[in-house]
């Protein structure tokens, strides 16, 4: 549907109605890059910024009387963004909005920009953050919270399997994109192993050699794929595992049985990925694997 | 003297022998510590703590929480340890335990070592191994995790010093909130010998703490200070003298945590009760919420429980109990109120107050703002004013306010007890409760 056109710096538009343009919309690509490319774009306009928003994802819910812009990820105008983000409104804050961007909430985009606008606009500087009464900036702060959430939960109960080549092997399925933010903790801590984490809903890879710096490697899905097939585990896996399991089995006491409350602590969609719940029969993740086979 | 060890005993075996008799400690936390890797081995420590799983009765893991030994020449008639019990005894080697260690905590499994011990032959024999396996694990395998291990009462202070430079936590059991608890309960055990290394610990941890201001690499000693535990319900102590306990462990002897375990009569002891119903847990959750209003929240044991009313109400919680015979402190103005003041408020945490504090320099806050802020307002709407006005017209009346919480809990709306279970005498009681305020967060690993 509509017609593409080129529109200013690289801006091309599809026009749905040209009787009332109440609302612009930038449609971006789902990615930090693709998120301050859209807002860089977006002051570029100068059309100010209250009937403009970001978009991201596909051209899903076209809204009549709306005009769809769409950014394409620049590298460019990116690092103009997060230096300006920098300067402004400081590291911390720069943080939250890395981390509202990374979340997997569909209005990150307009909550991230128009909390740029707030902090900047307003002169917040470090407390933009802070103007929770702004719906933007509430937004993108429980949106922070999520990934921070998040990636905290990771930290915490990500599963490490020493493959026969004695890399440590962790599998992931987190629902918002926490890649970025746990990574240096365990580059830290393992510092003399190499690992490599394995984000399977995004086909994203952190890797970390041996007393070396940490990277991202994505676009290998099919590669990860094959990879399952041809992972060996280390002859002492298996035993650590079982100790490990039965570790967890027995530090509960009976008396204070109390599965609804572990559940709440440690939600399904995790112990899906750990050791001692998938070895544990009586474990609701190991039942839930029976079922969905 | 040779050490008892079964040699033909499996790994496996011993682990489960020595975790479950490790199980009834309660401390499991890993925060207070922050270090980093200095790229010689593995491991680092962070501030607020991991919880790395949680068993089946929803008990944080943080971590490998094991004993060295079951083995004990004590006879506490509390404990599945006892000289008396015929119990399988087991004991590690430290290789064996630095081995555990290790593996686990590269897998991520666990954030450190929890050491305790039965006592074997003497306090001193026993606190050298404990010395002995973790100066193993941080320097023959340069362990960088966290370290929480017990000092035995009774032994060498040169030894309990020693330890210390290695751990990140110590923690010596008070077990009995009173002396004469402790003597009927633990007949080798004595008040005296606790606080003793307690003391030591505590002093231990001041000059540490001047050295490092004046020679920045000096040596830790146990950075993220000590903690101690309490039985209970195994004897007819109040409410009152447990709070009373904790406060002044908190104010004379600077401890980090005091946990409260809910008596399990593993032992079928005669002289002790009979917990038919289960643990007291609902009585344990109580001394965790007031535990948590003393350490965040700026409370006085005095404010909360008295001689003649010296055990929490089981209905509401101790903050809300505080405020409905409070009421002449109320509505309090969220525009205007102090942070103090804020955490007073039922519904309100330490984290939404500071939320407030923050937001409201921009401008005046609405209920509405309160809401998404994380402000339980069914709970705080009796309590709060915002630009003047309440939110519903609401009397403030002791009574009133009383059966509307309990109502709200009733009609299923108010938060529930972290531990609802099937058979807990307290199904019924547990409707009249909230957690998020407070409750839950004992389970993880802030301190």
């Amino acid at each position: 549907m509509g017609c593409a056109a080129v529109f200013g710096e690289g801006l091309s538009v599809t026009s749905v109605e040209n009787i009332y343009m109440e609302e612009k919309y930038i449609i971006c690509e789902d990615s930090l890059e693709g998120i301050f490319t859209a807002v860089y774009d977006a002051y570029a306009l100068r059309e100010g910024h209250e009937h403009l928003h970001v978009q991201v994802g596909e051209e899903g819910n076209y809204r009549l009387f709306a005009t769809y812009l769409h950014s394409k990820a620049d590298s460019v105008k990116t690092d103009k963004v997060i230096r300006t983000l920098k300067e402004r409104l400081g590291e911390h804050v720069f943080g939250s909005i890395c981390r509202a961007a990374a979340s997997d909430g569909v209005d990150k985009g307009d909550a991230v920009y128009h909390t740029i606008v707030d902090g900047i606009t307003g002169g917040h500087g470090g407390r933009t953050m802070e103007n929770l009464r702004n719906p933007y900036v509430n937004r993108a702060f429980e949106l922070a919270r999520r990934t921070a959430n998040e990636a905290h939960y990771e930290l915490e109960f990500i599963r490490f399997q020493e493959l026969k080549q004695g890399i440590l092997y962790a599998k992931i399925g987190p629902k918002n994109q926490v890649m970025p933010f746990i990574m240096p903790h365990f580059a830290d801590r393992l510092a003399p192993e190499d690992f490599m984490i394995h984000d399977e809903h995004r086909g994203l890879f952190g890797v970390h050699p041996a007393h070396g710096e940490w990277y991202l490697v994505s676009g290998v899905n099919q590669e990860a794929e094959r990879l399952q097939d041809v992972i060996q585990y280390s002859d002492k896996e298996e035993q650590y595992q079982e100790l490990f399991t039965l570790f967890h089995e027995t530090i509960a006491i009976r008396e204070r049985n109390n599965r609804r409350l572990q559940r709440q602590m440690l939600p399904l969609r995790f112990q899906d990925y750990m050791v001692e719940f998938l070895r544990n029969d009586e474990s609701a993740a190991a039942r839930n694997r029976q079922i969905r086979h | 003297m040779g050490v008892k060890i079964a040699p033909q005993m499996s790994l496996l075996d011993k682990l489960k022998i020595l975790a479950d008799a490790a199980k009834y400690d309660v401390s499991c936390s890993s925060s207070g510590s922050s270090r980093k890797n200095d790229g010689t081995g593995l491991g680092n420590t962070v501030a607020a703590g991991l919880c790395h799983s949680f068993g089946a009765d929803g008990r944080c893991i943080s971590l490998l929480k094991i004993l060295f030994t079951n083995e004990c020449i004590y006879d506490c008639r509390y404990c599945i340890n006892r000289k008396s019990n015929d119990v399988p005894r087991a004991s590690f080697t430290p290789d064996e335990v630095c081995e555990l260690t290790m593996e686990f905590y590269r897998r991520n499994y666990i954030e450190g070592l929890f050491l305790s011990s039965g006592i074997l032959y003497s306090p001193n024999y026993t606190m050298e191994l404990i010395c002995e396996t973790v100066h193993k694990l941080r320097t023959l395998h340069r362990f960088q995790g966290y370290i929480h291990v017990k000092a035995i009462p009774g032994a060498d202070p040169l030894l309990i010093q020693r330890a210390g430079y290695l751990a990140d936590r110590m923690s010596v059991n008070l077990e009995m909130a009173t002396a004469e608890g402790l003597k009927e309960m633990a007949p080798n055990k004595h008040r005296k010998t606790i606080l003793k290394p307690m003391r030591q610990i505590q002093n231990g941890i001041i000059e540490n703490k001047n050295e490092i201001t004046l020679y920045k690499h000096a040596p830790h000693f146990c950075e993220a200070g000590q903690s101690t535990q309490m039985v209970i319900g195994a004897l007819p102590e109040s409410d009152y003298q447990i709070m009373s306990v904790a406060e002044s462990l908190y104010d004379k002897f600077s401890l980090k945590r005091v946990y409260y375990s809910a008596f399990v009569n593993i032992n079928e002891d005669k002289q002790l009760p009979a917990v038919t119903a289960g643990p007291p847990l609902l009585r344990e959750h109580r001394l965790y919420q007031a535990d948590w209003l003393l350490r965040f929240y700026g409370f006085k044991v005095e404010e909360l429980l008295t001689k003649e009313r010296p055990n929490f109400n089981m209905a509401i919680d101790p903050k809300a109990d505080w405020a409905v015979h409070h009421l002449e402190v109320f509505p309090v103005e969220i525009n205007r109120a102090e942070y103090r003041l804020l955490l007073r408020i039922p519904g309100i945490g330490v984290k939404s107050a500071r939320r407030i504090i923050a937001a409201r320099r921009f401008g005046n806050l609405t209920f509405e703002d309160l809401k998404k802020m994380g402000v339980v307002l069914k709970r705080a709407l009796y309590f709060i004013t915002c630009n003047g006005r309440m939110m519903y017209p609401t009397r403030i009346e002791e009574d009133y306010i009383v059966r509307n919480l309990i109502y709200q809990n009733q009609m299923g709306r108010g938060e529930k007890l972290p531990f609802l279970m099937d058979g807990t005498p307290y199904r019924q009681l547990s409707l009249f409760d909230e957690g998020q305020m407070l409750g839950d967060d004992r389970y993880r690993n802030i301190s």
